[in-house]
């Protein structure tokens, strides 16, 4: 497997450090999908009045993850296609917890690390978790080969675990105590930078005398901080049915949460940053927080794109959404490219750092770039200058699967890996032929799952 | 700059699908993409892209190129340039034609085979030889193949392949004696009293050694661009750190042809050469640092660059010391392109077995 090689993004809009807690909204506009969930199974109805921490809806694919109230409030079901909207909010305590009806759910011979992990998942905390693997939502009643909990997130800019965790240390290794009595001998990895900061210093203090967890120090470099690059990294490779479960701090404060006090998570630490923010920061929102109230007076004036996460992995906001996603951890926003520039190719670039040393950059250190939406380049067909390949931190060959998918079949495709491709996104951002590789082979890897696994799933 | 932006917007529609130059829209796009970097956004993620793009990254080739160019036309004189200039035209129409033809863009690659092509050419060529092989080079090694990206050989060494053998006493009888001074050959057309019989490696074959200096500096008989040692190995050394050309190839190619070179030596010193002579003289670093390095025709996977460098390498001196020709770079590089494909198959199968054993 390769090293996670010298390039590095960026990018101007460093979110600081301090968390911004955001006014309490009048109107929530909750969007029904997120990047891993559709919570396409409503229950509630319209003009129904409901308790902070109540269902709204569930998704039926994923063990019924729900989606819950973060507020008391009014639902209004058809105002606004795809969302719900909660409206008259008042913020009243959470109803505490009750052993409520689909315990029947719970496998018996799990006793009562299948109440909590059912708890986990009626709470909201669960949706914080993934498989390493396949980042989809794990099984909560599976039995994992290990845990991974990273306080490290590097793509530019999503939400640090250093931020998420200021004054609530104590909370965090008491989650992780909680999080140890869900499992039976299974280890806990706990992934901090490999930096000496206070942050990793207390981080490294609060867990002293943990056997069970497991230290594990990265490069501050992304994508190694990618839960599958971690997992193969530590040695557990794909392997069905036996799973590598991986959460970051949020998951933590969650289960802590909801295994302490019985309460719900919904508020939760997202990031805002980006070269269009005035001031990035981190803000203390909760899901379906309107975003014309976290975008205004905050921007730069021009052309923007509101990105859900980061600018490698994240999704471009729709016109048609208007809160904050269930799984939403950070908000990035970049200026949409309009201004054509003369002759860029010759120029000598001692403003713009590229991963192959072509630009006058390469003589002054690293900097932080002011990067906007431009393609930069045009679309080529692949020169087969391996940069793709020299970037993957998943050891695979992208120009090979991006040819194979051209004129292949898809099961040439799969055993070229595929599978493999932890969508990082480093591959399509060098590629000088500016090929869409990440895009391919997401699809590609949904196509695969779909055409030749279908049986699969259904026995 | 206005006026042109001017011009672009005030012509576009003819140019758009129906207009009257519909037909040309690529020529358009090629033209207002290369004054001014292309409008395009990105879709999807990443949202952010890096800023090389294949213009630049061919700009950088013929960046590298310069040194030996200028030696060219410093040595060889002012018909240099028209020999450059004509490479241009008549590749560039071809390239022209077939992005018209297939409804395709225009590709950045032309930009490099027109300028490597003349430099692989001895100075004396007529004129519409040049047009005739960079054509040939252009149609048969590039475009019936797809274009850019899809040629299994690099099309300017087909381009010379092609007067080689078609045309052997304009390709190899004539040379020129290189300018000398402050000012070269710069301060003539071409200077028709040099003419001499042999290059270095022809001499070789009757057993007279050219000196070391004269062939660093280029101060010798050969083809345009081939001469001048040190503007080739500056141009290389650029190309390898801005990650354009990949080291493995030129690191496999020169070490194996050393290694070799050194072992003939040793073996009969009389009859084969000394190693830096060897290195230094003919075609050897023009082709090793640009033409060996062409990533499209050589193999994709760091593990076949790796046997792609040793076998042209070994090829060239093989040929050089063992046959009649006097210079072996060319066939090794194209016999390279063609055994480029089996090693990537090879590599590429050794790397899924291992990655699949990973479940
Ligand atoms: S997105 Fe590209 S670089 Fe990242 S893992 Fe997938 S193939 Fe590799
Ligand atoms: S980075 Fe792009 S051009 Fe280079 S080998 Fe990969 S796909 Fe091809």
């Amino acid at each position: 497997m390769s090293q996670i090689t010298k390039c590095e993004i960026q990018l101007e809009g460093k979110p600081a450090d301090s968390v911004l807690e955001m006014p309490e909204p009048r109107k929530l506009f909750i969007p029904l999908e997120s990047v891993r969930f559709s919570f396409d199974s409503v229950e509630v109805e319209e003009n129904r009045s409901v308790q902070p921490g109540q269902v709204l809806a569930r998704d039926l694919n994923n063990f019924s993850v729900p989606l819950l109230a973060p507020r008391a409030g009014k639902v209004k079901l058809g105002e606004i296609k795809n969302h719900i909207v909660l409206d008259e909010i008042t913020q009243q305590e959470e109803e505490p917890y009750d052993h409520r009806e689909d315990e029947a759910h719970i496998p018996q011979e799990m006793g009562s690390v299948g109440l909590k992990r059912y708890k986990l998942l009626a709470l909201g905390a669960w949706q914080f978790v993934y498989d390493a693997h396949s980042s989809k939502l794990p099984d909560p009643f599976g039995t994992p080969r290990a845990v991974i909990v990273s306080t490290v997130n590097l793509e530019p800019y999503t939400a640090q675990g250093e931020a998420q965790l200021q004054k609530r240390l104590a909370d965090f290794t008491r989650g992780l105590e909680h999080l140890q009595s869900l499992l039976e001998y299974q280890p806990i990895y706990l992934v901090m930078p490999d930096i000496n900061s206070e942050f990793s210093r207390q981080l490294r203090e609060s867990i002293r005398g943990y056997a069970w967890v497991k230290p594990v120090q990265i490069a501050p470099k992304y994508p190694g901080d990618n839960f599958a690059v971690i997992a193969r990294k530590l040695g557990f490779n794909k392997e069905k049915d036996s799973p590598v479960w991986a959460m970051r701090t949020e998951a933590i404060l969650a289960i802590d949460r909801a295994l302490t006090l019985s309460k719900p998570s919904t508020v939760r630490i997202i990031s805002f940053g980006g070269p269009m923010v005035k001031e990035p920061i981190h803000l203390k929102v909760m899901p379906g927080y309107p975003l014309k109230d976290i975008l205004a007076e905050r921007l730069e004036s021009g052309p923007v794109r509101i990105i859900d996460g980061g600018v490698l992995t994240g999704a471009m906001v729709s016109e048609q959404q208007k809160g904050l996603t269930a799984e939403c951890n950070g908000l990035t926003v970049l200026q949409e490219h309009s201004e054509r520039e003369f002759l860029s190719f010759i120029r000598p670039g001692s403003d713009r750092q590229s991963y192959g040393k072509c630009f006058l950059s390469s003589f002054r250190g690293a900097f932080k770039e002011r990067l906007n939406t431009a393609l930069r380049g045009e679309l080529r067909p692949c020169v087969a200058c391996g940069f793709c390949e020299e970037v993957c931190p998943a050891g695979i060959m992208p120009y090979l699967i991006h040819k194979t998918l051209y004129s292949g079949e898809l099961e040439d495709v799969e055993q070229m890996r595929v599978d493999l491709c932890v969508g990082c996104g480093m591959c399509s951002f060098v590629c000088p032929s500016k090929i869409d590789l990440r895009g391919e082979f997401v699809k590609a890897q949904e196509d695969i799952e779909r055409e030749l696994h279908a049986e699969e799933v259904q026995s | 700059m206005k006026i042109l932006r001017k011009l672009f917007d005030s012509t576009r529609r003819h140019f758009d699908e129906g207009g009257t130059f519909g037909a040309f829209k690529p020529l358009y796009e090629a033209m207002e993409n290369f004054f001014y970097g292309p409008a395009t956004r990105t879709g999807t993620a990443p949202h952010v892209r890096d800023p090389l793009d294949l213009k630049r990254y061919m700009t950088m080739v013929i960046i590298a190129l310069l040194p030996a160019t200028l030696a060219g036309i410093y040595f060889y004189g002012l018909r240099t340039l028209a020999i450059i200039v004509v490479s241009y035209a008549v590749g560039g129409t071809i390239e022209v034609i077939f992005a018209v033809i297939r409804k395709e863009e225009i590709n950045e690659g032309f930009l490099v085979t027109g300028l490597l092509f003349p430099l692989v050419l001895p100075p004396t060529i007529p004129l519409w030889m040049v047009g005739v092989g960079v054509a040939f080079g252009v149609l048969v090694g590039k475009e019936i193949f797809g274009g850019t990206g899809r040629n299994l050989f690099n099309p300017a060494l087909v381009g010379r392949c092609f007067l080689a053998l078609g045309y052997p006493s304009e390709m190899s009888a004539v040379w020129l004696k290189p300018g000398e001074g402050l000012t070269g050959s710069l301060l003539q057309w071409y200077d028709t009293a040099a003419v001499t019989g042999a290059t270095p490696l022809g001499q070789a074959k009757l057993g007279e050694w050219a000196n070391i200096g004269s062939l660093l500096w280029g101060t010798t008989t050969g083809c345009i661009g081939e001469t001048c040692a040190i503007g080739i190995i500056l141009g290389g050394i650029f190309l390898i750190l801005t990650k354009v050309a990949n080291w493995r190839t030129v690191v496999s190619s020169l070490g194996s042809f050393v290694i070799l070179a050194a072992a003939f030596n040793i073996a009969d010193p009389d009859r084969f050469g000394p190693v830096y002579w060897h290195v230094f003289a003919g075609g050897l670093l023009l082709g090793v640092f640009f033409m060996a390095t062409d990533p499209v025709s050589s193999p994709n996977t760091n593990g076949g660059k790796w046997f792609y460098g040793i076998i042209i390498g070994t090829v060239t001196v093989l040929i050089r010391n063992l046959t009649g020709y006097v210079e072996g770079m060319m066939f090794a590089i194209l016999l390279g392109n063609i055994v480029a494909p089996m090693l990537d198959e090879a590599v590429v199968y050794v790397r899924l077995r291992r990655l699949q054993n990973e479940r």
